[in-house]
């Protein structure tokens, strides 16, 4: 089963993109609360519960599959300090985060069996191997994909628990220009490519005292992603002078995908109006360093290690539907996101700001087992000025716009 | 069904994507980019090597291309500058003076240079001098070797004087002299880099060969030489020397020699000399000075410095050599070494036969050391120069880029955009293949600083290069 979604999941386009939340994470893992700021984890709205919240998926009445993905076109625009003009932009290829949900359980069991697949975590930046800070980065992506089975029980109607068992797996590539330039101008470069994997847990609580306000709390736990023996690849000038000093041809990695804990509230005023508010406590702090091991020196050390110092931040959303008619659906949302990135600390692979999301979408009943979901996500990240003095990233200018269009299509039966 | 779905699906997806992808980000402030109270519109540079663009011991097509002047001139004209005619040698003798390349590394990791002899602008491979004259307007008015000494000779512009000043004086004009020649260009805005010769020449001769310039002469000719470029109301940027102990050619050597000294002292001590160090000849005299290991300078301390020359006659300490002298008195006097050469021997009182450097009768040459005697020389030229250069800057309300208070700053290294800058040799990325002459990125951090003195002190923002753009030492 396993290998099979991937084969079907290895046929599109995986890379889950920067720019639409704190740091890499990417908060976009269902259609109907992307379109409502990502709020939802107080609702139980559809089968994407497995990720928000694990403790509301007993309380949908049916079973169904969700298929939902993105199209993440996000932009980040460079300028260096002054006084100096020289500016850069990304060319990131179009990313596509996606989500697949399945639930199933008899009718009247308070039992529900969920597996979902999804994209929380990824950058996909890519600035060239001209610009300014090409010594830094060249172009970087991240994957990772959450394969989470789910168990849901409801112990009444007001109070569902559910926990799920998370493994992730994706890769990391990292490409970036070394200043040693061949007798024919070619500079130095080279390529960190690896596969790594990890393992977590979602657990969560849904509790509705009245009909009219529901509440969900989560917590989706650390995922330390690990990455063995992945390929060193160097481009040098060809003296052995220089290669010796570039030994390594393997590398290890560790990169912490933060716990996040979140407070969801929904409140249904009347039948056809649900409102959600989330908190989400983001737990970046895990992220102290990025850290290479290799097998073989490089330039006398057998590591590099740059610190991040990310810190806890924590988003705040609101989002709304309202159901206009039988097939029709309607929902807008917004959120703020603080930045994990402290002054000194940033960089061009996550040129991070405090960032304001602006989101709608809706919901087409097109028969009564198949609705159609479409929203639209509008990132705009804080201008930011940084010297980038203590991460060793590359001082300057960053903005960061995102433009994220997306579907999904639901399957109930 | 579904297909239909899938299809819808796919078309919005693509159709959003497309509208989408021409909202780029964009910063809230526009570049601001100002000359201030400056006229950028006529721009000279006055200066010696370092203004034309000399690297890798050598003056080509590449390195006038990417001098200080022009990087300044490519930045001014973000601001109104004009034009910036330069003396560019053509396509064909792109090598113009011919220069050193790194071809390699010796099994021990020494560079091994090799001189460039294709495509020259000289006459021969052995003439200093040009082939073709440059006729046009030249606003780079850098002449390697110049000092300022030179600047009010007649005649330093004909097939006597200075190659590259006789390069660009026109034929008909042979006796103008430099300042001349800087008083007829008629500036708006100047750069001024002049004197280092004043100092370095004598420095990289070890003492032993060149002059310092006397104070008194330094002090009338850059009094007129500054009048002169601000008589019609120019505004300008002067630079100060740089300290020329700080470069390679004379950082580089010591550190490695070090222990190779101490142990062949240790080794002739084992075998009853009874020497505290190598022995040395100080400045054009056969004065002999003992140099104790000790006192070589390193990171761990010592004064004497060695030059980036004498790492090829090191390997020699101990065995009975004249090669040195021999290979001196060729290229002084190709007609008849060998009197030259008795004459050397005789002057400097030196016996081939003996160990050389361990046997006070074959001491090492002047010419690799420079001693604490010639170093304290140097030091006060150089900062009795520095004093005049800014006062006069300060009379005329000119910027100063502090070249010396500069390039002391960075001894420890710095890095820049995830790139490491030192003054090492070659690894260090700021100076070029000749230890003295910085790379065409160090030419453009240079330009860049210049720029931030202009800003600070005109109101102007002209905005600095990106350096990354500029190669430091190509590697094989």
């Amino acid at each position: 089963m396993k290998s099979k979604i991937l084969a079907f999941l290895g046929s599109a386009v995986l890379s889950a993109g920067v720019a639409t939340a704190g740091g890499f994470q990417a908060n976009l893992q269902g259609q109907k609360q992307i379109g409502m700021g990502h709020a939802g984890t107080g609702l139980a709205l559809d089968q994407s519960s497995i990720f928000f919240n694990p403790g509301a998926l007993a309380h949908l009445r049916q079973n169904g599959i969700q298929l939902g993905v993105s199209a993440l076109n996000a932009k980040i625009a460079y300028r260096e300090p002054s006084p100096g003009i020289s500016s850069a932009q990304t060319d990131n290829p179009l990313s596509t985060p996606f989500q697949v949900y399945a639930s199933y359980g008899k009718e009247e069991s308070p039992l529900r069996f969920g597996i979902g697949v999804y994209t929380p975590y990824g950058s996909s930046v890519n600035w060239g191997n001209l610009w300014q800070g090409r010594f830094g980065l060249n172009e970087l992506t991240l994957q990772a994909i959450f394969i989470q089975p789910t168990i849901s029980y409801r112990i009444s109607d007001k109070l569902g628990f559910g926990a799920g068992f998370v493994y992730s797996t994706g890769n990391v590539n990292l490409q970036r220009s070394i200043p040693l330039q061949a007798s024919n101008y070619a500079e130095g470069q080279v390529e960190l490519d690896g596969n790594a994997s990890g393992f977590g847990f979602n657990l969560g609580v849904f509790f509705q005292p009245v009909e009219k306000l529901s509440l969900g709390l989560t917590y989706r736990s650390k995922v330390e992603m690990e990455v063995k023996e992945g390929d060193v690849t160097f481009m040098l000038p060809s003296s052995p002078l220089i290669t010796s000093q570039f030994q390594a041809t393997q590398f290890d990695a560790k990169l912490p995908l933060p716990a996040n804990i979140t407070l969801g509230i929904g409140f249904r005023p009347t039948e056809k109006l649900a409102i959600a508010v989330d908190i989400q406590h983001v737990q970046w702090s895990a992220y102290k360093a990025l850290r290479f091991d290799y097998n073989a020196p490089i330039r006398g050390e057998n590591f590099s290690e740059s610190p991040r110092n990310y810190e806890d931040v924590f988003i705040y959303r609101l989002g709304a539907q309202y159901q206009v008619s039988d097939i029709l659906t309607l929902r807008a949302g917004a959120y703020y996101d603080k930045s994990p990135v402290q002054e000194g600390y940033l960089t061009p692979e996550t040129p991070d700001a405090d960032s304001r999301g602006v989101s709608a979408g809706l919901t087409l009943a097109l028969s009564e087992k198949v609705d159609l979901d479409a929203s639209f996500l509008y990132i705009n990240k804080k201008q930011r000025t940084d010297d980038a003095s203590k991460s060793g990233g590359v001082a300057g200018t960053y903005k960061s716009v995102a433009y994220i269009p997306g579907v999904g299509l639901n399957y109930k039966f | 069904m579904k297909n239909i779905f899938y299809k819808f699906g796919a078309a919005a997806l693509l159709s959003s994507a497309f509208l989408f992808s021409g909202c780029d980000p964009e910063f809230e402030d526009d570049v601001q980019v100002s000359a201030g109270s400056l006229n950028l519109s006529k721009y000279v540079a006055v200066g010696n090597s370092l203004t034309a663009g000399y690297q890798d011991n050598g003056l080509y097509l590449e390195g006038q291309v990417f001098s200080y002047p022009n990087i300044l001139a490519n930045q001014f004209s973000f601001a109104g500058g004009g034009g910036f005619a330069q003396p560019l040698f053509s396509n064909e003798q792109r090598n113009g003076s011919g220069y050193l390349r790194l071809s390699g590394f010796t099994a021990t990791g020494s560079p091994i240079l090799q001189p460039v002899t294709t495509n020259l602008a000289t006459e021969s491979a052995t003439s200093a001098f040009f082939k073709d004259e440059f006729t046009g307007e030249v606003q780079n008015l850098g002449i390697p070797g110049i000092r300022l000494a030179d600047i009010k000779t007649p005649g330093y512009g004909s097939a006597q004087g200075n190659p590259y000043f006789e390069r660009i004086t026109p034929d008909a004009n042979q006796l103008q002299t430099y300042l001349q020649r800087v008083a007829a260009s008629n500036p708006t805005f100047f750069s001024s880099w002049l004197g280092n010769n004043d100092v370095l020449g004598y420095a990289t001769a070890g003492g032993f060969a060149g002059a310092l310039t006397p104070v008194e002469t330094f002090t009338n000719l850059y009094t007129e030489l500054i009048n002169t470029l601000t008589a019609n109301g120019a505004e300008g940027i002067v630079a100060t020397i740089p300290d020329v102990r700080a470069v390679p050619f004379f950082t580089t050597v010591g550190p490695t020699a070090k222990p190779l000294l101490a142990a062949a002292v240790a080794a002739a001590n084992a075998q009853g000399l009874p020497i505290t160090g190598v022995t040395a000849l100080s400045k054009n005299t056969a004065t002999r000075i003992t140099i104790t290991p000790a006192s070589i300078k390193d990171a761990s301390g010592g004064s004497i410095l060695l030059t980036l020359t004498s790492s090829a006659y090191l390997p020699l300490i101990g065995q009975p050599t004249g090669r040195y002298w021999r290979e001196l008195a060729a290229s002084q006097n190709p007609t008849n070494p060998t009197a030259q050469l008795q004459g050397y021997l005789a002057n400097f009182q030196i016996d081939t036969t003996k160990a050389f450097g361990l046997d006070p009768r074959n001491p090492i040459p002047s010419a690799f050391v420079l001693d604490d005697t010639e170093q304290n020389e140097i030091n006060a030229a150089t900062a009795a120069f520095n004093d005049i250069i800014k006062a006069q800057a300060n009379a005329k309300g000119l910027a100063i880029f502090d070249a010396y208070q500069y390039f002391n700053s960075i001894q420890a290294g710095f890095t820049q955009n995830g790139v490491a800058y030192s003054p090492a040799f070659i690894t260090g990325n700021l100076f070029s293949l000749d230890g003295v002459h910085p790379t065409q990125r160090g030419y453009a951090i240079i330009a860049n600083e210049m720029i931030k003195a202009i800003n600070a002190k005109y109101g102007s923002t002209i905005p600095t290069i990106d350096v990354t753009q500029f190669r430091a030492v190509l590697f094989p």
